[in-house]
């Protein structure tokens, strides 16, 4: 048989994660509902008077990035479990296939399903927290994508690491989150200069070339060391 | 019986960081003037930073045994790292904990956001993560692999986390003020760099002697694998 090449094999997997995606709506289901709880416990942890005296744009960044943060862990943490229990791992990893398509496959999926719910959560915020999402709507899509992108890389890598072992959320939350401090930075500083009405200009386009450069170096980082762990 | 390189290296270093330590001792707490300023609590800095170098030494040693295994599948890169991360681990735990000895007095708080503070606490979580994840590993080498890889990770994240916090924060107005008005004394500026070569010593030999412990769990698992097999 014929060894499929990157482009087509990355197509390939990610074909077949969103179609088990689609017949279940397992993961983005999950992560939603998760998502909802968070919003809801924020709003008891503040309280109405604190939420009113801050105002959204100090608020919001903090409380959506926070909810992303976990309900990605959520999300990546499933699409290797998934894996795990029906031990196709090993499967994947004897398909004809060229490896690098085996980390950009599961990537692309995990990517896709993170944007969707990052929507999600943004629009319920702006429901919740009572901001114009609307007169931001561009640049808020660039942000939730650029900082999306190095949490989806790094959470499919580790997520991978996390299953191989047989634990969850809990060791790749441990993974994930120092490691991804500085997309956190970047996401929050980000976030609020739209909030503000400052758009992207300034400090917020310096960070956005920081989180650029992260997702540069560490899609490289992922793509070279993923087909590790799922080596035998 | 015949001595390894790495047992005769572990003799040495543990004379000269022996007779090391009681010079730094010295020069720390009998030789060096007291600071005006801060008084007593000043002293602990002569163990804190040379130890907080040490631990970020450990990274790049981490770096080097992590890539050195993948490369290879030596065990003996996977020897390196693990004593990097353990002695790392160690070593890191000590900046947390002098730290805020020396920060309550010279502060007022035992604990700032500043970038230093938080690269040093994540640090700490992810050398805790990486021994988490070969501890949780089935085998050896699946253990290895692994934790090989959240060292590489780990070690080109830390750079861009400490930047990163650093940019978040502004620029930490506290640390280096007293050092920038007053260079160290003469006496300070000589125990300070004896403690840095002391520890870097007693650094050397806590990551020959893990490494060494290493090899030898190494070898006793394969002596009793193939007595099982017999």
């Amino acid at each position: 048989m014929k060894p499929v090449g990157f482009f087509r094999g990355t197509w390939e997997i990610a074909a077949k994660d969103l179609r088990l995606e689609w017949r279940t709506f397992e993961t983005l289901s999950s992560s939603f509902i998760f998502s909802l709880i968070v919003l809801v416990i924020f709003n008891f942890a503040f309280g109405f008077s604190t939420i009113k005296e801050l105002g959204a744009d100090r608020l919001v960044p903090g409380v959506i990035w926070t909810v992303l943060a976990f309900a990605a862990v959520v999300s990546v943490a499933r699409s290797m479990e998934l894996e795990r229990r029906r031990d196709t791992l090993a499967a994947l990893f004897m398909a004809p296939i060229d490896r690098g398509a085996l980390f950009t496959g599961k990537f692309l999926a995990n990517l896709i399903k993170i944007t969707i719910l990052q929507w999600v959560v943004v629009v319920l915020s702006a429901v919740f927290f009572n901001f114009d999402l609307i007169s931001i709507a561009g640049p808020m899509l660039l942000v939730l994508f650029l900082h999306g992108l190095g949490l989806t890389e790094l959470g499919t890598l580790f997520a991978a690491v996390a299953s191989r072992v047989g634990r969850g959320e809990a060791l790749l939350a441990t993974l994930l989150f120092p490691t991804t401090a500085p997309i956190f930075i970047s996401a929050v500083k980000c976030t609020a200069s739209l909030l503000e009405g400052k758009g992207l200009s300034g400090a917020a386009g310096t960070w956005l070339l920081v989180t650029i450069g992260f997702d540069v170096l560490f899609f490289l980082v992922a793509l070279a060391t993923f087909e590790f762990v799922l080596e035998e | 019986m015949k001595r390894s390189p790495v047992e005769l290296l572990i003799f040495a270093l543990w004379g000269l960081a022996t007779v090391g330590m009681l010079i730094a001792l010295y020069l720390v707490f009998i030789n060096a003037p007291e600071e005006r300023v801060m008084g007593a609590a000043q002293r602990i800095f002569y163990f804190h930073v040379p130890i907080a170098m040490m631990t970020f030494l450990s990274v790049f040693v981490l770096l080097a045994g992590s890539v050195g295994y993948l490369w290879t599948r030596k065990t003996a890169w996977d020897n390196l790292s693990r004593a990097a991360t353990e002695t790392g681990l160690v070593f890191c735990s000590l900046v947390l904990i002098t730290g805020p000895i020396w920060a309550k007095p010279a502060w007022g708080v035992w604990w700032t956001w500043e970038a230093r503070l938080t690269t040093t606490m994540l640090l700490w979580l992810l050398l805790v993560a990486s021994l988490m994840v070969r501890s949780y590993a089935e085998n050896r080498d699946l253990g290895a692999r692994l934790a090989a890889i959240v060292g590489i990770v780990a070690a080109v994240d830390v750079p861009i986390i400490y930047k990163a916090v650093d940019w978040w924060r502004g620029q930490h107005p506290i640390l280096f003020k007293p050092g920038a008005k007053a260079p160290l004394a003469p006496d300070m500026q000589l125990a300070f760099v004896t403690c840095i070569v002391v520890f870097l010593i007693f650094f050397t030999l806590l990551i020959a002697v893990r490494y060494r412990l290493a090899s030898l769990e190494e070898r006793t698992t394969a002596a009793m694998e193939r007595a099982t097999v017999r």
